[in-house]
């Protein structure tokens, strides 16, 4: 039963992502039509936030397995980095291509080069597409550990900066919905609760990801050190 | 007792995920000629490159002369005495000349001679001046020895040298040279640690050291080397011979030049100047600077030839820069891009310019350095991080149409 954990966080998550889609798409109610170009543009924003939501949760796991490694040697912690990569790449890459198509239809251009949100959450995702290619491009090692660790430790930077970069430097990316901290908040009660369920199922779906791959990044070391003890190394 | 050279202090060092170096100890003075002759994969180009501070260090330290150079807490610092180095790849540019090479590593310790006499008993005073490039693979070899052997061979003080597989590819005559001058500068008082099967070398090797357990051979009394260098002050050593490098290849132009006018042809040959506004001309003035900082670094892209990085990196803190490149480019590029697309020469624009190449290429230089100690430096994504680089141009194209 245990082993199956991971396909179970995968499972429920992916039925809570349909289940958001479905209402977001069918359920929850429209948005005015004077605040926006395109109102029904926005009901991407059920799969945008929470993916970006999710994206977070995935960076921070990157944080915390390189920070393990770097100062721990902990295998463990490059399982956690390595999961974190390639969940946060997913994530990320889902977040920045439901933006773009939501600011082509509200804004008329997928992209802002002058958004400082935009720009540090697009890096954040080349980051991870950066770490997953260039870790795939080297022999394992320490260099190779210590080298993608301390970018991981580094881009982290880039968290906190993508989070108060609409609070700060408000360009072109909507400002805060959810505790943007006026006591206000923008959102319907069946809004919120449909994001509420987004948010809850890519959390369960992104944990999922993140066991499987790490269970994947630990057969492949045994695969590596049962290879070398065929070839006669240590 | 003669004085320690080099002391290795429960060395631990992994390469790949495998531990090659365990609990290794290893205690070098004045006229000891240590060679390392274990079998492949032993871990003896791991010894020479730990002493080099190449590797970092799992566990334990390495000093030379007495002071730390690298421990396994990060500590690193340069040596105090010049040492001699020869890797297993060359770390030679190819486009560089014997002379000027072998002047450089005369340079960092600090003297000159005259290389004749010593390129002559190689058999190489006639390339003195050929491009490393234009020599056969033993004659670079010799190159490469002579170039660990120098540091000692100048220095009248005991010098460190560290010699990995120098006999590969030499000739009956230079390797019965080098037999010779290891020799002599053991007799002056240098010591050696050279890891080799050749029997030559191994028969002029005062201790024999399998890295695991150790013999001590005596040698006969020889002449001693008498010392060659003239003491010269050196300063700006890494700017110098990045200025050198860009001179002989002339990578700065190709690279970074290149890019940049492919860029402003490309944006004149659709655009009609005239049609634009004034936040979009000046876009387009400060993009081939940008682009040429993009193309990154040209002396860092030479150096990735036959590990010259690392052979450098073993000896400075800073690796050769073309440090005046950027601003010169710079201004250039975009005092062109004036007066294509403004129709007219702009000396703030310009001065500019030179700030965001020379800024850009600071940038490249440093994410690239940064991957630089990888297995496959060449095949990773760095430049996927470029992109961060955008939002600041931006934001200083927009500055500067206020100007």
């Amino acid at each position: 039963m245990r082993r199956r954990i991971p396909e179970m966080f995968l499972g429920i998550g992916f039925v809570g992502i349909m289940t958001t889609l479905f209402l977001g798409l069918n359920w929850a109610p429209s948005v005015s039509i004077n605040a926006f170009e395109s109102p029904a543009a926005q009901r991407i924003f059920y799969w945008h936030v929470p993916s970006a939501w999710a994206a977070f949760i995935a960076f921070g796991v990157l944080f915390t397995g390189s920070a393990l490694w770097f100062f721990k040697r902990s295998p463990f912690g490059w399982r956690l980095h390595v999961a974190g990569t390639e969940a946060g790449l997913a994530c990320g890459l889902m977040t920045v291509w439901s933006g773009c198509v939501w600011g082509a239809a509200e804004w008329g251009t997928p992209w802002d080069w002058s958004d400082v949100r935009l720009n540090t959450f697009g890096l954040l995702t080349l980051l991870a597409l950066f770490l997953v290619l260039g870790r795939q491009s080297q022999p394992d090692g320490v260099e190779t550990r210590d080298t993608f660790s301390t970018f991981g430790l580094y881009g982290f930077v880039l968290v906190p900066l993508t989070y108060i970069a609409t609070r700060v430097w408000q360009i072109r990316h909507p400002g805060p919905v959810i505790g943007a901290g006026d006591g206000g908040g923008s959102l319907q009660s069946s809004m919120a609760l449909v994001l509420l369920i987004g948010a809850i199922s890519f959390t369960f779906f992104i944990i999922g990801h993140m066991m499987i791959s790490m269970r994947i990044t630990h057969l492949e070391q045994r695969l590596e050190h049962v290879q070398k003890s065929l070839d006669g190394g240590n | 007792m003669a004085a320690s050279l080099l002391s290795l202090v429960d060395l631990e060092v992994r390469r790949g995920m495998s531990v090659v170096l365990s609990d290794f100890n290893l205690e070098v003075s004045s006229k000891d000629v240590v060679v390392l002759h274990g079998k492949n994969g032993a871990g003896k180009s791991t010894v020479i490159e730990s002493c080099a501070r190449l590797l970092p260090l799992e566990k334990g330290s390495v000093s030379h002369h007495g002071s730390l150079v690298v421990d396994s807490e990060g500590r690193r610092s340069l040596a105090k005495q010049p040492f001699g180095l020869t890797l297993q790849s060359n770390g030679l540019l190819g486009d560089e000349t014997v002379e000027n090479h072998l002047s450089t590593v005369c340079s960092l310790s600090g003297m000159k001679t005259n290389l004749l006499p010593i390129l002559d008993a190689y058999g190489l005073a006639h390339r003195r001046y050929d491009r490393i490039g234009q020599l056969s693979g033993g004659q670079a070899r010799k190159v490469a020895v002579l170039a660990g052997l120098l540091p000692a061979m100048l220095s009248s003080e005991p010098r460190l040298v560290l010699l990995d597989e120098p006999d590969a590819g030499l000739d009956e005559d230079a390797l019965a040279a080098l037999i010779s001058d290891i020799g002599q500068l053991r007799e002056a008082g240098h010591a050696f640690v050279i890891a080799s099967h050749h029997p030559g070398i191994m028969k002029c090797a005062t201790r024999l050291h399998d890295l695991e357990s150790e013999t001590v051979q005596q040698q006969p009394k020889s002449q001693p080397w008498q010392a060659l260098g003239i003491q010269e002050k050196v300063s700006l050593l890494s700017t110098k011979t990045g200025h050198r490098y860009l001179r002989s290849t002339r990578a700065g132009m190709a690279r970074n030049g290149l890019t940049a006018l492919l860029v402003l042809g490309t944006l004149l040959a659709f655009i009609d100047p005239a049609s634009l506004e004034k936040t979009l001309l000046v876009g387009f003035v400060l993009a081939s600077p940008f682009a040429a900082g993009l193309a990154g670094d040209p002396v860092v892209h030479l150096m990735r030839e036959q590990r010259a990085a690392d052979w450098w990196r073993a000896h400075v803190n800073r690796l050769p820069a073309a440090d005046f490149l950027a601003p010169v480019l710079g201004f250039v590029l975009t005092a062109l891009g004036c007066v294509l697309f403004l129709d007219a020469m702009n000396w703030k624009l310009s001065l500019v310019g030179a700030g965001v190449l020379w800024m850009t290429l600071l940038c490249v230089r440093f994410i690239e350095l940064s991957t630089l100690r990888l297995a496959r430096p060449n095949a990773v994504f760095i430049r996927l991080l470029l992109p961060i680089l955008i939002l600041p141009w931006a934001l200083i194209v927009e500055y500067s149409a206020t100007l």
